[in-house]
Parts: structure tokens; C-alpha cells; sequence
């Protein structure tokens, strides 16, 4: 019921007074309004209505030309959010612990081919360890202290040489 | 071209105008215009009895419509605009009563007696604008929003944010003086 052409005065007064004084109370509202219909006010004349036009034109200008600048704020603003945010985790990521466990020397290095070298000697003196083991197996018992000890001489070698890098 | 628009909108293409009006063009707002100017006017205009005030507050009431109608929500438009309508009024006022002040420090300073400002005195003033003048300037407000707003008491008791009862009493008394004023 938003419209008053829509709703029962009566009635509504009958909410707060008694059937006599809501059908007078409905009446006085009718005869107030029918004296306002009797002395009409005057109307906008067709300047003042050109002229807001007008200015609703230069308004609706201003609104446009708001919108976008609170859009490109927007954009701005997440740009630079994002920006931040992406900063942020590259350092975080960066410090993590996992990454600084892991060994430098290992990922600097790029010698390749003395590396390569080292292998090289490493793979040989193990073969020579176990020859020298299977000749120590088969050996007579004469034989045995002189085996014994290349066999000690080597690897007392590798201890001191090879695992110095 | 006006008429057949103001045809198109009172049969009930109205939704469409205010979605024109939300989107931002011009012509939807002028159909609004053609459609509540002289009801708006008349609002103003009895309220302060002024044509230059009321054509300074109908201009701001468009205006504000423009900055504002993205709030509407479904509902009375008619309410909608009216509150605004009001708030507009209001502001005037507390405007001109500021303005009064300042003016009557201002003689006050100077020894002089202030004569206050004179409101629309050169204007021709019908006996209605005379003896709405002799109300109180709430009751006049209620009276004239009733009146051009066309909404039922229900819309106005919500816009004014008091009980529908209040405003039913309030209204009722207002016009029996009124009444009794103009015979």
C-alpha cells in the first residue's frame, strides 16, 4: 500500500479511534486536501527546466568521469598489492630453511673435469682395495703381513687425501 | 516528444527509466524531471513561498537524484524522492536560520537593529501560502508531503521515522486548522 489513492482512512483511523471520530477524522483529512487541490501551486517554467537539465547533464559528466578514476585507483591499488604480496614471498621464500641446509659447494661447483679426476682415482684405488682383499683371501700364509699392510697403507690414503675434497 | 514519454512512463515503463537513470543517461533523468517537476516544485514553493528558493532547491533536488539514484532499491519511488526531497528542505532551512544568525551578529556589532531577512515579501502570495505560514513548520511539512508525495501514511510514517499513529494525528489536526484558517 504505497500509494494513498490505495488505502481506507477509515479504517486506519479505526486502528486508534472509535467508528464515529474515524469516519469524522477521514472526512476532515478529505476536506483539508480538497482545499489544497483549490489553490494550486505554480509550476517550473520551461527555463528553470532547461536549465536543470543542464546541469543533471554536468552531473551525470562529474559521475562518469568519478567512476573512472575510483577504477583506475582500483586497478592501481591491486597492482600494487599484488606488487607487495609477490616482494614479500620472494624474500620469505628465499630465507627458508630448507633451502639453507642444503650444501653451497656442492651447486657452485662446475668443474666438471676435476671432478671427473677425482672420481677417476677413487674408482681405481677401490679396485686396488679389493684386489688387494681377494690376494689377501688367496695368499699363502707367508705372503700374508706384506698384503696386510698395502692393504692398510691404502686406506689410510683415502682417509687422508680423498675425503679432504 | 515530452507527452509521449511521460505516456510511455505511466504505463508502466517506469522500471525502465530508473534502470536508464542507474546506467547514467541523460534522457532517462529528463523524463523524471517531466514526470515529478511540478509536484516537487509545488512542495518547495509551499514550504517557502519562494520561486527563486524553490528554483534553487528543485535544480539541487535533481542534482542530488543524480549522485544518489544508484541507493534506490525496489520500493516507492515517490517516497524515495520526497525524502530526499525533505532532507533537502531541512537543510535549507538550517542554512537560512545559520544565515539569520550571522546577519543579526553582524548588525549586533555595529549598534545597529536588524530587521531580519525578509523572505519572498516582494513576491504575490495567495491566501493559502498566508495561512499555511501560520503553522507550525513540521505540520506544514507533513501536510505538503502528504499532499504532493501522494503516499499513504504508512510510506510517510516510515520516511519520517516516527509511529504511523503520530503522523495520522498530527496531519489530522494540521489540516482541520488549516481548514478553519482559510473559511
Amino acid at each position: 500500500m504505497n500509494s494513498r489513492y490505495d488505502e481506507n482512512l477509515e479504517a486506519l483511523f479505526g486502528r486508534f479511534l472509535d467508528g464515529k471520530q474515524a469516519k469524522e477524522a477521514a472526512e476532515d483529512i478529505g476536506k483539508g486536501e480538497q482545499i489544497l487541490r483549490g489553490y494550486p501551486a505554480p509550476v517550473p517554467d520551461d527555463v528553470l527546466l532547461a536549465d536543470i537539465k543542464g546541469k543533471i547533464a554536468k552531473a551525470l559528466s562529474k559521475k562518469k568521469d568519478n567512476t573512472f578514476k575510483w577504477a583506475v585507483y582500483r586497478v592501481t591499488a591491486v597492482a600494487a598489492a599484488f606488487i607487495i604480496l609477490a616482494t614479500i614471498s620472494i624474500k620469505l621464500f628465499e630465507k627458508s630453511p630448507i633451502a639453507s641446509i642444503t650444501p653451497l659447494a656442492i651447486w657452485e661447483s662446475v668443474d666438471g673435469a676435476a671432478e671427473d679426476a677425482e672420481w677417476a682415482v677413487f674408482t681405481a684405488r677401490t679396485e686396488q682395495i679389493e684386489n688387494d682383499t681377494l690376494s689377501l683371501k688367496s695368499c699363502e700364509n707367508g705372503a700374508q703381513d706384506k698384503e696386510v699392510t698395502e692393504l692398510e697403507s691404502d686406506l689410510t690414503e683415502m682417509d687422508s687425501d680423498f675425503w679432504k675434497g | 516528444m515530452g507527452k509521449k514519454r511521460l505516456v510511455m512512463a505511466k504505463n508502466g515503463d517506469f522500471g525502465q527509466i530508473i534502470v536508464g537513470c542507474k546506467k547514467g543517461r541523460s534522457e532517462c533523468f529528463s523524463q523524471l524531471l517531466e514526470l515529478y517537476s511540478s509536484r516537487c516544485y509545488g512542495y518547495f514553493y509551499r514550504l517557502t513561498g519562494s520561486p527563486d528558493v524553490s528554483d534553487e532547491l528543485l535544480s539541487e533536488l535533481f542534482v542530488r537524484l543524480v549522485e544518489k539514484i544508484g541507493s534506490f532499491k525496489d520500493g516507492c519511488f515517490e517516497s524515495w524522492l520526497f525524502k530526499i526531497a525533505s532532507n533537502i528542505f531541512y537543510d535549507h532551512l538550517r542554512d537560512k536560520h545559520k544565515q539569520k544568525k550571522l546577519i543579526a551578529g553582524q548588525a549586533d556589532e555595529l549598534g545597529h537593529e536588524t530587521e531580519g531577512i525578509k523572505s519572498s515579501n516582494d513576491e504575490q502570495i495567495d491566501n493559502m501560502q498566508i495561512q499555511l505560514g501560520r503553522l507550525d513548520m513540521d505540520t506544514r511539512e507533513l501536510i505538503m508531503l502528504r499532499f504532493y508525495s501522494q503516499a499513504s501514511f504508512k510510506e510517510i510514517a516510515r520516511m519520517r521515522d516516527e509511529p504511523i499513529g503520530t503522523t495520522l494525528s498530527k496531519l489530522h489536526r494540521g489540516l482541520k486548522k488549516l481548514r478553519e484558517l482559510m473559511e
